[in-house]
């Protein structure tokens, strides 16, 4: 394990890390950068509690290192907090979706991510996307119906 | 038992006033350091709440919040007499002291044990603002009226703020007695209030105690006997200390502690080591073989639960009988926010970050560990040593009302004379919980000519297994005996979410309709026919309606199930589709509850689909299984959860009543699994005894 210096753009800002060449960036974000709403609970890419936006795209910040993430646009549910007007998270807050809240991170990114690349996901999209994000208090219910009235929304102004 | 900081309550006051005070509502982050300015007089009538001279309504909560929702739902019981206006309300987690009685959550218990205390908390202190309101407006008392905040002369329409009343109403006598709304008159309980910590679990800003940072804080991880009660015999410590970043390494009663200088570095250190064990007593247990050896080796008899008639005589006379026999298997919590806790050292003095169910219980365990370390100290000095503070839970479900990770934590910090945050990794955390004990239950019944069930006999061995949820037979049997064979368990057993009722519930509803069956009756028909409690067989009567169990056919498959616990009354009733001669899948589930007054009737019903959810998981996932006294599982992997797409549609029905609460993070566990078992019986003609469930096929 080498440390070396490394770039990352988190939310619109650079920081400079001196990072193991195999730590992942999960850890980067969590304990050196103190951005601690990405979180973990399981570390092997089984939960998706951890999911950030890299590039715009979902990635399990346990599963790649910080390293690889090195020059990319990296988005964590902190980078989102601008956008409470964001028809999906006023639609999560609108139907309470949370309960003990530690996975809502990763639930969020996931679901931002997938109405990004589609407005009008299919019911089987929304289940391939948010199957890879696990809940244990249940809000998974909570999730669909947000998930599917943020969508309406975000058509009624945006229709394509 | 005084936290050894007095003052650190007035920095959160300040930060909450600095972000101005139009629109508060919220959490109160404990913990952040805000520059200390004038004291400014406050309104602080008893332990439950502040009011500022900014009309900010700080309302403490002695209940942990892991997403059921008491930081809201206790809040609208202050505010509801204090009539305050709610958009000034935040919330913070009460510190430990004395005046909150003993803090632990559980049991369904936070609104049923508050809901008269917390109710004349806010009247009392309404009462005091009403009498400073009077003498600022120089009105009778008996002629103002107290509502959003203001009160008010109602001739002349005068009225005077909370904010502008705060060193008036501080002045003021404390009233002897109070008198409390009529539910008519209630104008925040019973409607579907948002909840006060949502708003920061959207953003990130959400603090749970893994995101606790303290400065130069140090990172600690764990490695314990994978076979339970196993001791470290050698660990290759030396080569673990050489790697880069690990600070120290070293030995614990537990097992073997990594310090490093971040939490990866700590895990994979972990995984680096090579620990020989004493092999522990329960080396030779499995789950298939548990129950029978422990009880060879005791020399306990069942103790008797409930007894009236003469069962057993009835059984050997019986011209019809059913015998069966169930077998639960252990289950673990899998709270998403492994098990971690945060120790602030500074000046010998003990700043611990507990996500814990119980701060009482976790100052308890703190000051046991501390006085095994220092014990020329006695219990008294080291409690003032130490402060305790709640942060959010990342999921608890009866995990956090164990202390194991506050005595690891407080260890490690002592050893390193240093602050230190421990954390579990996943692994850990799924072999060294403590779990829903795995039981057996031999149940036999008979019927008299007419198919009816006319005698009872429940035989429960489990691990360290309860009696709650079998102590009262729902139904009018006349001959009945219910005993259980309570086995000390060498694998370490805790409550999990409804607790015994989980496997109690289980084997009588799901027995109740073997019987039924053999008797040729209708299950439902039958629960409407026998049941005693009026409120469960409405529920039960509510849910057909819901769900037309008339209309069922080999398409359209129907189980249904009762249980009260912790004060509700529950039925649910599960439904399966056919999709062709040898497939089925779930339908749709419903759920009926009579909790009593609802609160707050969204978060019930989040509570119930929750336990739905966590119900079902139980029920058709993989367990955790022993083999060779250690738990087979690791991870989410080979412990799954219920995941989003297989959740079926859940309708939650809330029940109207005036009646006084009961609780509602538990009750709706415990029929989930005997409905289905029953829809299954349906389907299959076969019982289902044991879990998990196969909805194809016998299980």
């Amino acid at each position: 394990m080498d440390l070396m210096a490394v770039t990352l753009h988190v939310n619109g800002s650079i920081n400079q890390v001196e990072a193991d060449s195999d730590i992942p960036l999960l850890w980067v974000l969590r304990d050196q950068l103190g951005l601690t709403g990405t979180k973990y609970s399981c570390g092997i890419g089984v939960c998706g509690s951890c999911m950030v936006l890299l590039d715009g795209m979902p990635a399990k910040a346990c599963r790649i290192t910080a390293a690889e993430c090195a020059g990319k646009k990296i988005t964590t549910i902190e980078g989102l907090a601008d956008q409470a007007d964001h028809p999906l998270l006023k639609s999560w807050l609108e139907l309470q979706v949370p309960q003990c809240g530690y996975c809502q991170s990763g639930q969020i990114i996931m679901a931002y991510a997938l109405l990004s690349e589609k407005h009008d996901p299919s019911a089987d999209e929304i289940d391939q996307a948010m199957s890879q994000i696990l809940c244990r208090c249940g809000t998974y219910p909570r999730v669909r119906q947000a998930i599917q009235q943020a969508s309406e929304m975000m058509r009624a102004k945006d229709p394509s | 038992m005084k936290p050894f900081d007095p003052e650190r309550r007035d920095f959160l006051k300040k930060s909450a006033l600095s972000a101005g005070s139009a629109l508060v509502l919220g959490i109160a982050w404990s913990g952040e350091i805000v520059a200390e300015t004038d004291a400014t007089p406050e309104f602080k009538p008893n332990a439950w709440l502040k009011i500022d001279t900014h009309g900010v309504v700080t309302l403490y909560i002695a209940e942990s919040e892991m997403g059921q929702g008491p930081f809201t739902s206790l809040s609208m019981l202050i505010a509801e007499e204090l009539e305050v206006d709610w958009q000034k309300v935040q919330v913070e987690h009460a510190p430990l002291d004395p005046a909150y009685g003993f803090q632990g959550t559980g049991g369904s218990r936070s609104v049923r044990r508050n809901w008269k205390i917390l109710r004349e908390a806010g009247a009392v202190a309404r009462q005091m603002l009403l009498a400073a309101g009077a003498e600022y407006l120089k009105a009778p008392v008996d002629r103002c009226q107290a509502q959003r905040s203001h009160i008010t002369h109602r001739p002349s329409s005068k009225s005077v703020g909370y904010a502008e009343l705060v060193g008036r109403a501080a002045e003021m006598p404390v009233p002897k007695g109070v008198t409390l709304k009529q539910p008519e008159d209630y104008r925040l309980i019973g409607t579907p209030v948002s909840r006060l910590d949502l708003a920061d679990k959207l953003n990130g800003k959400a603090r749970y105690g893994i995101d606790t940072k303290l400065p130069n804080m140090l990172y600690a991880t764990i490695a314990q006997s994978p076979q339970f009660g196993g001791r470290v015999k050698r660990f290759n410590g030396a080569e673990i200390k050489q790697r880069p970043g690990i600070i120290d390494c070293f030995e614990l009663e537990e097992g073997v502690v990594v310090v490093a200088q971040g939490t990866w570095q700590a895990f994979q250190a972990r995984k680096a080591l090579k620990i020989d064990w004493h092999g522990g007593k329960a080396a030779q247990l499995d789950s298939d073989n548990i129950i029978q050896r422990l009880s060879d080796e005791t020399s306990q008899k069942p103790s008797l639960i409930l007894e009236h008639g003469e069962p057993i005589a009835q059984l050997g006379s019986a011209l019809k009988s059913v015998d069966t026999e169930y077998r639960l298997p252990f289950q673990a919590h899998m709270t998403p926010e492994p098990m971690n806790c945060t120790v602030g050292v500074e000046d010998g003095r003990y700043r611990i970050w507990a996500p814990t169910q119980s701060p009482t219980s976790a100052m308890a365990t703190a000051a046991k560990a501390l006085k095994a370390l220092m014990p020329e100290l006695s219990e008294a000095e080291l409690e003032a040593r130490i402060e305790i503070i709640t942060p959010l839970l990342g999921g608890g479900f009866g995990r956090r009302i164990k202390q194991d990770y506050v005595t690891q934590a407080v260890k490690i910090a002592h050893h390193m004379k240093h602050s230190v945050q421990l954390i579990w990794p996943r692994e850990e955390d799924v072999q060294h919980d403590h779990y829903h004990p795995l039981t057996q239950h031999r149940l036999r019944g008979s019927l008299d000519e007419a198919g009816n069930p006319q005698a009872w006999h429940h035989l429960i061995t489990g691990l360290q297994s309860g009696k709650y949820g079998a102590d009262a037979l729902a139904y009018d049997i006349p001959h009945v005996r219910v005993e259980m064979l309570r086995l000390d368990s060498p694998v370490p057993i805790g409550p999990w979410r409804s607790v015994s009722n989980h496997y109690n519930a289980y084997a009588i509803e799901h027995f109740f309709d073997e019987l039924a069956r053999a008797g040729g009756q209708n299950p439902l028909e039958l629960r409407l026919k026998l049941l005693k409690e009026a409120r469960l067989k409405a529920v039960l009567q509510r849910a057909a309606e819901a769900t037309a169990w008339q209309r069922q056919d080999q398409q359209r498959i129907l189980g249904c199930a009762v249980h009260s616990s912790f004060g509700s009354h529950v039925a649910e009733i599960v439904e399966l589709i056919r999709l062709d001669e040898h497939k089925l899948k779930l339908g749709k589930i419903t759920c009926v509850i009579d909790c009593g007054i609802a609160i707050n009737p969204d978060t019930i019903k989040a509570q119930l689909e929750g336990s739905v959810i966590y119900a079902l998981g139980a029920a058709l996932k993989p367990p955790i299984m022993l083999k060779n006294g250690r738990v087979e599982q690791h991870n989410f992997h080979d412990t799954p959860i219920l995941s989003f797409e297989e959740t079926p549609p859940i309708e939650v029905i809330i029940s109207y009543s005036r009646l006084d609460p009961g609780g509602v993070g538990e009750p709706g566990v415990p029929p989930l699994a005997p409905a289905l078992a029953n829809a299954l019986l349906s389907a299959h003609g076969k019982p289902v005894t044991r879990m998990p469930m196969k909805l194809n096929g016998a299980s």
